[in-house]
């Protein structure tokens, strides 16, 4: 057995817009669509936000698993709600998790799941027991606008739980094989709970640059790795589809002198799979690239044991190239969770519901002391979505404390 | 330092084959690449690659979004 994701699931939202409904309602040059290579995007409602999010993708998880012996929580998020108390907490109340959890926030911006995910499989190795387990839960809302011209199609809300143990049924994290890249720039930031901050050529230039150099650092430490036949799948932080397409262009051309043609075409087998649910939700920020291996292993099905490299980054900057793998298990693991059936479901929003909805889901990490929440008015919307599911809702704020509830 | 000619020269060249639509004569010192009509990732691959062609490593910080070709030149010819 090796540590790592026994269980993974995706929480995208149960209200949805298309990506060219944003385009043509934001007049945002079409000729580009292409290149941003998105279906769709999530939406929240207003009694969504960091917390329902998280729990609303473990739930399913730990329906299935119990939470007795949960003894790390970790929630990895850039849409903190306060400065002190952290989204943890509140997803501890949720999902009824024991009181011996240690429960703690990390922010590193897009990379900050990957970092909490092996920060847990070391905690775990050195417990020693077998029956240990962690949740890394991503999290994240989006507050773009339209000052963020093509960012705004391409940028999602919801989570991504993983939980995290001795046997790694849907990825089986290589021991030691890993490969980081770090230093400080300010590439892209939230300065205010309301607003992003990017630099986009800084940005793009970062993640490749990281890209390159991470695997170059995975290579040092795995002898005889190779970006062309180690690895069966790769999948990479997508913050919109496109990015994925360009990082694996740039690697395939750094490390393997590719031609155009033979890059598309491995394209197309090793990574394109692992784009359906990026292209789906939109960015996840932390939780894109685990959105991308759910992902892959549904559209991928393996039917055989399968290497995956996976590529995580993180404004800021922080980067690391490591590896896995699936196989039959983590296929059937994935398929009880029916994440393309509930993506699908969601209730699909025209430009007006959109621009109606934004206000709300712009606003939801700015502090108020009092806040009443419209629970009742967009229930509908809610269940026709959920399809039976629960969902947790933030039912309204006073005096600062933020109150919840299992509807549905 | 490299010759400020090369690295235009070179910057120019790859910009072409990233976006072979654009001319020799488009491509000009006082342009934006993002005004020649190259996206986000046909720009962060034309800088990416002229850094590797010219073996010239340009600070991730000093990189940023409207800089004019003659900015970016100077970048790399400061940075050779």
């Amino acid at each position: 057995m090796t540590h790592g994701i026994e269980w993974l699931n995706v929480y995208g939202g149960v209200a949805a817009i298309r990506a060219k409904a944003i385009f043509d309602g934001r007049g945002l040059d079409t000729e580009r669509f292409g290149n941003v290579m998105m279906d769709a995007r999530s939406v929240a409602l207003p009694f969504e936000d960091p917390v329902t999010n998280a729990a609303n993708a473990a739930r399913p998880i730990l329906d299935r698993t119990g939470t007795d012996r949960i003894e790390l929580l970790i929630t990895a998020t850039e849409s903190g709600l306060d400065h002190s108390k952290s989204v943890a907490s509140h997803v501890h109340r949720a999902l009824g998790l024991p009181a011996s959890c240690r429960m703690l926030e990390v922010k590193q911006a897009c990379y900050g799941a990957t970092a909490a995910l092996h920060l847990a499989i070391g905690h775990l190795a050195a417990r020693a027991d077998p029956e240990a387990r962690a949740l890394v839960i991503a999290t994240d809302v989006a507050v773009v606008g339209a000052e963020g011209a093509y960012a705004e199609p391409a940028t999602g809300s919801g989570a991504v739980a993983m939980l995290v143990g001795p046997d790694g049924g849907v990825l089986a994290v290589d021991p030691g094989a890993y490969g980081l890249h770090s230093f400080e720039t300010l590439d892209s930031a939230r300065p205010h709970p309301d607003r992003d901050l990017v630099d986009v050529d800084q940005s793009l230039v970062a993640y490749l640059s990281c890209a390159t150099a991470s695997f170059a650092d995975y290579r040092n430490r795995v002898a005889g790795a190779d970006l062309e036949t180690t690895f069966d799948h790769l999948v990479w932080h997508t913050p919109f589809a496109g990015m994925a397409k360009a990082a694996h262009r740039a690697l395939m051309r750094d490390q393997a002198r590719a031609s155009t043609a033979a890059i598309e075409a491995d394209f197309a087998r090793r990574v394109e799979a692992s784009l359906r649910y990026p292209g789906l939700i939109g960015n996840l920020f932390s939780g894109s690239v685990y959105a991308a291996l759910a992902s892959l292993v549904d559209t991928a099905r393996p039917a055989r044991e399968a290497r995956v490299g996976i590529f995580s980054y993180g404004s800021g900057c922080a980067s690391e190239f490591f590896s896995g793998l699936i196989g039959p298990r983590s296929a059937a693991r994935l398929a009880e969770l029916r994440i393309g059936d509930q993506l699908d479901a969601r209730v699909d929003l025209d430009f007006d519901q959109y621009l109606a909805l934004l206000p709300a889901a712009r606003s939801c990490l700015v502090p108020q002391k009092d806040k009443d929440i419209d629970v009742e008015g967009h229930l509908g919307l809610a269940r026709a979505a959920a399809a039976g599911r629960p969902l947790l809702a933030l039912t309204g704020v006073r005096d600062y404390r933020r109150t919840y509830e299992w509807i549905n | 330092m490299i010759n400020e000619t090369l690295v235009f020269e070179t910057l120019r060249d790859t910009t072409l084959e990233v976006v072979p639509e654009l001319t020799a004569e488009q491509f000009r010192a006082d342009e934006c690449l993002a005004d020649l009509g190259c996206n986000s990732i046909d720009r962060a691959d034309i800088i990416t690659m002229a850094m590797d062609r010219l073996g010239v490593v340009v600070p991730i910080g000093e990189v940023h979004s409207g800089l004019k070709v003659r900015d970016l030149v100077g970048l790399f010819a400061k940075h050779s």
